[in-house]
């Protein structure tokens, strides 16, 4: 399969109840997407459609064999009762190459120790992972993420609990680890600035008026779309 | 010291009791981290209500008369298969029309205890043994106990140090693990079965209470001690072991009931460690 995650006539949605569709898309390997839409809108319903964790109401979801995902979730869903530390967070990113069962390797430690310098966070790594900052719980996981050498790096609003100066950090490791492991990355975000910055490709949703849009970002973001989603006027300079 | 000499010189009236419950009371800390880092403490008090029904019951079909049947209604074998079952159940099934899966685990914890109660008005030889399960009493243990008992602790932690690493993942973060293609649910299965399993064993020999007491409160105190996940396991087994012996010892000396005595000293624990957790915090 020439792309690494095809969809095809794709509805998304809970309980075989579709939401929105059919949708077709096409990613490929190295690509930056940014996927945008109000709040409510199905961004993270899409997102998990693609990652296999809901089950499309109908059409085919297709993923390139051996295809590893690197997940960065939003912080705020762990329950901060788990007492872990930073270095066990991160070791659990290395766990998609070590089955059930089966023991970490050096070759495994030393992947995730090379994560945690990445980040800045190897100074971290016996804190837990509830007493760290916003943006030090974001840098921990992405290390998490860049540990089980993904493909395809997933990230959940990876700036919805950080100030400006700590999204600008994330992002640029972000930024750093797709161009040194040529990875492909999906971003879910409100920011529409921080989505145009770095995101080569946009998928524009909103199930409430059934609107879904995939491509280049002058293709998606135009003035009409912006002025519909986003209330900003034409010539906002956002492209 | 005169307690004191009194209680060792008749080791041999405690000893086998004591080892049960200080196994279970170890066994069921470590497994009740599990319990409570999951959020499902109630998942246990019906496990342990289910257990108990399965002894209740088979009390009753005996009574009934089963003939050749009589191996298959023991009440180990009952009331472990209906507390597996159950765990399978509530392990498999998350979403109940529109009810929460804590609703239904609130359903099986009550109809569990009814229909105890109600076989227990039933049963005329072994109405004793059922107030014994329901409340905990265990001054005497059955001599197979001493065996079972280590054996069944030793399966599970056997197989819950092989899979640590797997079983704290899924408890942990298991939308990610479902995306690395895990097997959450059987891993999820296997979390509630050795629970049952350890449930249905120790419920019959100590009763419900302590048995309860165990998987709840040695965990908790240790989340008042402790940051490092390992050293919570470890504490666990350490203040659930020490709250059955503690319990036992003072059960035995101020001839207060066994499994009240046992869930007291736990609860004793409990306190200390919350005083303790206050103390760190303020200073």
């Amino acid at each position: 399969m020439p792309n690494l995650i095809e969809l095809e006539d794709v509805t998304i949605g809970y309980e075989n109840k579709g939401m929105l569709g059919p949708l077709n898309l096409a990613i490929e390997k190295g690509q930056f997407w940014g996927i945008l839409g109000p709040n409510g809108s199905g961004k993270s319903t899409l997102l998990k459609t693609i990652l296999g964790l809901l089950p499309a109401v109908s059409g085919s979801v297709k993923t390139s064999d051996g295809t590893v995902f690197g997940y960065v979730p939003q912080s705020e869903k762990f329950d901060p009762l788990f007492p872990v530390s930073v270095g066990e967070i991160v070791t659990m990113g290395r766990y998609s190459r070590v089955r059930p069962g089966k023991n970490l390797t050096v070759s495994d430690m030393d992947y995730i120790t090379s994560s945690l310098e990445k980040t800045g966070i190897l100074h971290l790594k016996d804190r837990t992972f509830r007493s760290l900052s916003g943006g030090e719980k974001q840098r921990a996981l992405l290390a998490r993420a860049i540990a089980g050498e993904p493909d395809v790096l997933v990230l959940d609003e990876p700036t919805a609990s950080v100030d400006v100066k700590g999204e600008t950090q994330i992002m640029e490791l972000v930024q750093g680890v797709k161009s040194d492991d040529g990875l492909t990355v999906l971003m879910v975000s409100h920011f529409i600035n921080t989505v145009t910055e770095y995101a080569d490709r946009i998928i524009l949703i909103d199930k409430d008026s059934g609107y879904f849009k995939a491509g280049g970002k002058s293709e998606v973001l135009t003035d009409h779309n912006l002025s519909t989603f986003f209330g900003l006027g034409a010539g906002s300079g956002i492209i | 010291m005169g307690i004191l000499s009194e209680f060792i010189s008749s080791y041999f009236l405690w000893r086998d009791p004591m080892i049960v419950g200080a196994v279970s009371g170890a066994v069921c800390g470590f497994l009740g981290v599990y319990v409570v880092l999951r959020r499902i403490i109630f998942v246990s008090a019906a496990l342990t209500q289910i257990s108990n029904f399965g002894v209740a019951l088979s009390f009753y079909l005996e009574g009934l008369g089963m003939g050749v049947l009589s191996s298959f209604i023991h009440p180990f074998i009952l009331s472990t298969v209906l507390t597996s079952l159950a765990a399978v159940f509530f392990a498999m099934k998350r979403d109940f029309s529109r009810i929460s899966q804590e609703g239904v685990i609130g359903f099986g914890f009550l109809i569990a205890s009814g229909a105890v109660i109600i076989l227990g008005d039933r049963i005329t030889k072994g109405a004793h043994d059922i107030a014994n399960i329901l409340f905990g009493n265990a001054v005497v243990v059955d001599p197979g106990d001493v065996y079972i008992i280590p054996a069944v602790a030793l399966a599970a932690l056997v197989i819950h140090i092989v899979f640590y690493k797997d079983f704290v993942f899924v408890s942990f973060d298991e939308e990610t693990a479902r995306l690395f293609k895990y097997p959450v649910r059987t891993l999820n299965t296997a979390v509630l079965i050795t629970i049952a399993v350890v449930v249905a064993v120790a419920t019959r020999a100590l009763g419900a209470l302590p048995v309860f007491s165990f998987l709840a409160l040695p965990p908790l105190t240790s989340l008042f001690l402790t940051e490092r996940l390992k050293l919570v396991f470890a504490l666990s087994v350490i203040i659930g072991a020490l709250s059955a012996a503690l319990g036992y010892f003072f059960s035995f000396v101020l001839s207060i009931p066994t499994g009240a005595s046992m869930a007291v000293s736990a609860s004793a624990f409990f306190i200390l460690g919350l005083l303790w957790r206050e103390v760190k915090v303020r200073t």
